[in-house]
């Protein structure tokens, strides 16, 4: 008994250590770049792959509803709570677009003129910083939450989170269990599948490579392995407008969340990330 | 993010599994004798009706049945699905796992040699008898191991629940990695369930051991 029970305990020890070295990564794969720290060990190429519009996604046919909350979005930016919001994320404020003294004053519904007794259901993946994300607290935060909590207050709606699963993103959203996607939500290629908000910023796509990979082109990543997550746009990209570049590469490898590709990059298993630039920025920032 | 909010958050998400899990084996166990007795059913109707949701429930992939569950409703009557999630999840586990208990339980019925039954009605027992007094407690006897692996895969299935965007344990530690770019989530998580199911094997062996007798 006493003997089953010390290799239980060794198992779960040789377990937890196997997890936490694949985690570490600098412990093991990335022992060579730990000398150089002070630089950044992680850049975007200068050369990127294209830009693409954050907006919010509402069901086909939502006309009324997009038209109501993208005046409430207005409302905030012409009220100053936009960037309120903004300047407590340094990673995505220069890529906003939505500036006070361009905005159209049409369709800007007057504060607390919404229904009580509505609730708006938010639609977002729980795993996109940071627009979207569990906060240090444990609590549901990030950019487009914080906008679209401040958009029900103004309207006065009450806000109801609704942290999906990406993959089932469009299932959820037209059987109702949510009223609108609005996080870092891509509109180039999707333009006709949902009926679109405002369009609230700019976002490059880039690739993410170790300094000192000697990468500095796309051209380079010619014959490399690059790393990518499911179902965001920099995967639509490169399997349609960079299809060319894509073609190129030794292999793209499909990652649930770019967590995992990151880890992957570090211990030197991938050689490249494709990923938006605010994203990317948010991923390296452990390692500045 | 500091380690006692992620090991709250993540004890909090531990809850949700475990809602998972124990309502899980409360419904789908009896249901999996329910099951099991249609399957042995005199009536071939039927068996075929049991042999065909067993076939359609052990060989679809489980995250699969649960998007059907869950968005079924809505996509082929129109029904509102609004807080409806929780139910589908343990619809969905019940009905697969019920589906693997009952052929547990038809293998346990089935390795029973007829001469018990003969013995048993040499001796006066009568049908109900015969099935409760002598059948079944052999039965629970050689399929306790097959259960223990059955619920042990029940404790990890648990995170398939996560494609109805329920925020089980591991959809947690998932999105605390994304936050921290960091995998001690996952390492957390490994240990969780490690425990969770140290302590299933453990209570199962106890139940095996209670079953101990004629030895």
């Amino acid at each position: 008994m006493n003997m089953k029970k010390t290799l239980c305990l060794v198992f779960a020890l040789v377990m937890t250590l196997s997890l936490s070295a694949c985690g570490g990564g600098s412990t093991t794969g990335g022992s060579a770049s730990s000398s150089d720290a002070g630089n950044a060990k992680y850049v975007f190429l200068e050369e990127d792959l294209g830009v693409e519009t954050y907006a919010i996604g509402f069901r086909l046919g939502d006309e009324e509803l997009a038209k109501t909350v993208s005046g409430a979005v207005k409302a905030l930016v012409l009220n100053g709570k936009f960037d309120e919001i903004a300047a407590k994320y340094p990673d995505i404020k220069d890529y906003l677009c939505l500036k006070a003294e361009d905005i159209d004053q049409s369709d800007i519904p007057a504060q607390g003129s919404g229904d009580s007794n509505y609730t708006f259901k938010h639609g977002f993946d729980l795993s996109y910083p940071p627009y979207s994300y569990l906060k240090e607290d444990g609590t549901v935060g990030g950019f487009d939450v914080e906008v679209c909590q401040a958009a029900c207050e103004y309207l006065g709606w009450k806000y109801e989170a609704v942290p999906l699963n990406w993959e089932a993103k469009d299932m959820e959203l037209n059987a109702g269990s949510c009223d609108c996607i609005w996080s870092g939500f891509t509109k180039e290629g999707r333009e006709d599948k949902y009926t679109w908000g405002i369009t609230y910023s700019n976002n490059t796509q880039g690739i993410l490579v170790a300094a000192d990979s000697g990468i500095k082109t796309l051209a380079d990543l010619s014959g490399k392995v690059v790393g990518v997550q499911i179902d965001t746009s920099a995967a639509e990209m490169l399997e349609d407008s960079q299809a060319d570049l894509a073609k190129t590469f030794s292999e793209l490898k499909t990652y649930e969340t770019y967590t995992v590709a990151y880890n992957d990059l570090k211990a030197g298993a991938i050689d490249a990330i494709a990923i938006d630039m605010t994203s990317g920025a948010y991923l390296i920032a452990d390692e500045s | 993010m500091s380690w006692a909010t992620m090991l709250t958050t993540m004890g909090e998400g531990m809850l949700r599994t475990s809602a998972i899990f124990f309502l899980t084996v409360l419904f789908s166990m009896p249901l999996g004798m329910i099951v099991m007795l249609l399957r042995r059913s005199r009536f071939s109707v039927v068996r075929w009706i049991m042999k065909i949701y067993i076939a359609v429930m052990r060989g679809t992939p489980l995250m699969l049945q649960l998007l059907a569950w869950y968005f079924g409703p809505y996509y082929l009557f129109g029904m509102s699905i609004r807080g409806y999630r929780f139910t589908a999840i343990i619809i969905g586990f019940t009905m697969n796992y019920a589906a693997y208990f009952a052929e547990i339980y038809r293998g346990g019925i089935e390795a029973i040699p007829n001469g018990q039954y003969e013995a048993a009605d040499v001796l006066g027992y009568n049908k109900v008898q015969t099935f409760f007094k002598i059948i079944l407690p052999q039965v629970i006897k050689t399929i306790l191991p097959a259960i223990t692996n059955e619920v042990i895969t029940l404790v990890k299935d648990t995170s398939l629940a996560f494609a109805l965007a329920y925020n089980e344990m591991f959809a947690l530690a998932k999105q605390i990695a994304a936050s921290q770019t960091s995998f001690t989530p996952y390492v957390v998580a490994g240990v969780f369930y490690f425990i969770a199911n140290y302590l299933v094997a453990f209570i199962m062996e106890r139940i095996e051991k209670a079953f101990d007798y004629y030895q």
